[in-house]
C-alpha cells in the first residue's frame, strides 16, 4: 500500500475552499444536497476521503449545535426518565 | 509559603520597649489622681503636675516610638530578606524538578536526537499534532506560529516551536519538517518510534487514537489539542486551549515574560 503524503498548505487551503462553496450551497438551499451536486463533487475531489467524512460529521455537528442554541431540540420523553 | 508573623513574642516585644523610658531616672511621676480629690500638699506630692509631667510623658512617648520603630524596620527587614531567600530557594527547587518532568526522547528531521534539555534557554510553545490532520492542527500551528513570531521582534526572547507528531506511523522527519516549514521556520518537528512519542504524550497529558482506516488506509488521528508554554528554565508555566485566540496567547507569553524577568532568575 502506498503511503500518502499529507495534503500541502496549498492543497488544505483548496480543499477549505471548496468545503465552504459546497457548505454556502447548502445554507441557501437549506440543506437540499441535490442542488448543490456539482459543488460536492469539486469537494469531493479536492479532499482526501477520510476529511470528507470528517467535514460532514462537523456539518452535522455544526447543524445540530444550531438547533440546540435555537430551542428547537427537543428530547425524547424516554430519555428524562433514566 | 510565607512566613507568618509570630503574633505572641511581638507584643511581648512592644510592652518590653515601652517599658525602657521608665528605666531612666525622671522626676516623681504623676498622681493618678486628680488633684482637686486630692490636695496636692495633702498627698505630700510635690513639683508642677502639667507642665513637666506632660514632657516626661512625650519624651518616653518619643523614645518608645523611635525604639519601637527602629526594631520594626530591622525585624522587616530582614524578613523580607528571608522572603527573597526562600523564593530563590523554590526557584531552584522547580528548576532541578522540571528536568525531569516533561521530558522526550525523540529526534527531528535530520534524524537528530532531541530532549527537553535540548530546548533550555529558550522559550517553548509545545504542541501535539499529525499531518494528516483536517483543520484544527493548521489553525493551532497558525496561532502557535504568531506566538513564535511575537518574540523575534524582542532580542534574547527567541521561542523554539516544538511540534510532537501523534502519528509516528506515516509521519517521519521529513514529513513533520515539511509540514510544519510551512507554518513558520522556528518551528520544529519532531517524531520517534511509537513508544517514545507515547512517553511524550503521557508526560503531557496529551490523549491520542487513530480513528477507523477507509479504503486508502488513511485515517484520522483524534488527539488532545493544547498548546504548552515552557519557561527557558524548562517550567511549565502555561497551556492554551482551542478556546484561546491568537492575541490572547502573545499577550499571555508577554505577561509571563515580564514575571520571569521580575523573578530575576
Amino acid at each position: 500500500v502506498i503511503k500518502m503524503s499529507a495534503p500541502s498548505m496549498e492543497e488544505r487551503k483548496a480543499c477549505w475552499g471548496a468545503r465552504d462553496e459546497y457548505w454556502k450551497c447548502l445554507d441557501e438551499n437549506t440543506e437540499d444536497a441535490a442542488r448543490c451536486q456539482k459543488l460536492r463533487c469539486s469537494f469531493e475531489s479536492r479532499c482526501p476521503q477520510q476529511w470528507v467524512k470528517y467535514f460532514d460529521k462537523r456539518r452535522d455537528f455544526l447543524k445540530y449545535k444550531e438547533q440546540l442554541q435555537a430551542g428547537e431540540y427537543q428530547p425524547s420523553g424516554t430519555t428524562e426518565k433514566s | 509559603r510565607t512566613v507568618q508573623p509570630k503574633t505572641p513574642s511581638y507584643w511581648r516585644l512592644f510592652f518590653a520597649l515601652s517599658a525602657l523610658p521608665r528605666m531612666f531616672p525622671t522626676l516623681p511621676l504623676r498622681s493618678r489622681w486628680p488633684v482637686a480629690q486630692c490636695g496636692a500638699q495633702q498627698c505630700g506630692l510635690g513639683g508642677d503636675p502639667s507642665g513637666t509631667a506632660q514632657v516626661q510623658l512625650r519624651t518616653r512617648l518619643l523614645i518608645t516610638c523611635l525604639f519601637g520603630g527602629a526594631f520594626l524596620g530591622v525585624w522587616l527587614y530582614f524578613r523580607r530578606e528571608k522572603e527573597q531567600q526562600q523564593k530563590l530557594q523554590r526557584i531552584q527547587e522547580l528548576k532541578k524538578l522540571s528536568l525531569g518532568q516533561g521530558d522526550f526522547q525523540l529526534v527531528d528531521h535530520t534524524g537528530q536526537p532531541r530532549s527537553k534539555a535540548n530546548f533550555l534557554g529558550q522559550w517553548v510553545l509545545l504542541y501535539f499534532g499529525f499531518t494528516h490532520c483536517p483543520d484544527i492542527c493548521p489553525e493551532e500551528l497558525e496561532k502557535m506560529s504568531q506566538g513564535v513570531r511575537s518574540r523575534e521582534d524582542e532580542p534574547g526572547s527567541a521561542a523554539a516551536g516544538p511540534v510532537i507528531t501523534v502519528d509516528p506511523e506515516r509521519d517521519d522527519g521529513a514529513a513533520v519538517a515539511k509540514y510544519v516549514k510551512e507554518f513558520h521556520p522556528r518551528l520544529l518537528g519532531l517524531t520517534g518510534s511509537p513508544e517514545n512519542v507515547r512517553k511524550a504524550g503521557r508526560a503531557y497529558r496529551v490523549y491520542y487514537s487513530a480513528g477507523p482506516r477507509d479504503e486508502d488506509n488513511d485515517y484520522i488521528v483524534d488527539h488532545t489539542v493544547i498548546i504548552y508554554l515552557l519557561s527557558p528554565d524548562g517550567l511549565f508555566l502555561d497551556y492554551y486551549n482551542r478556546g484561546k485566540s491568537e492575541v490572547q496567547i502573545v499577550q499571555s507569553i508577554k505577561g509571563h515574560m515580564e514575571t520571569y524577568r521580575r523573578l530575576g532568575s
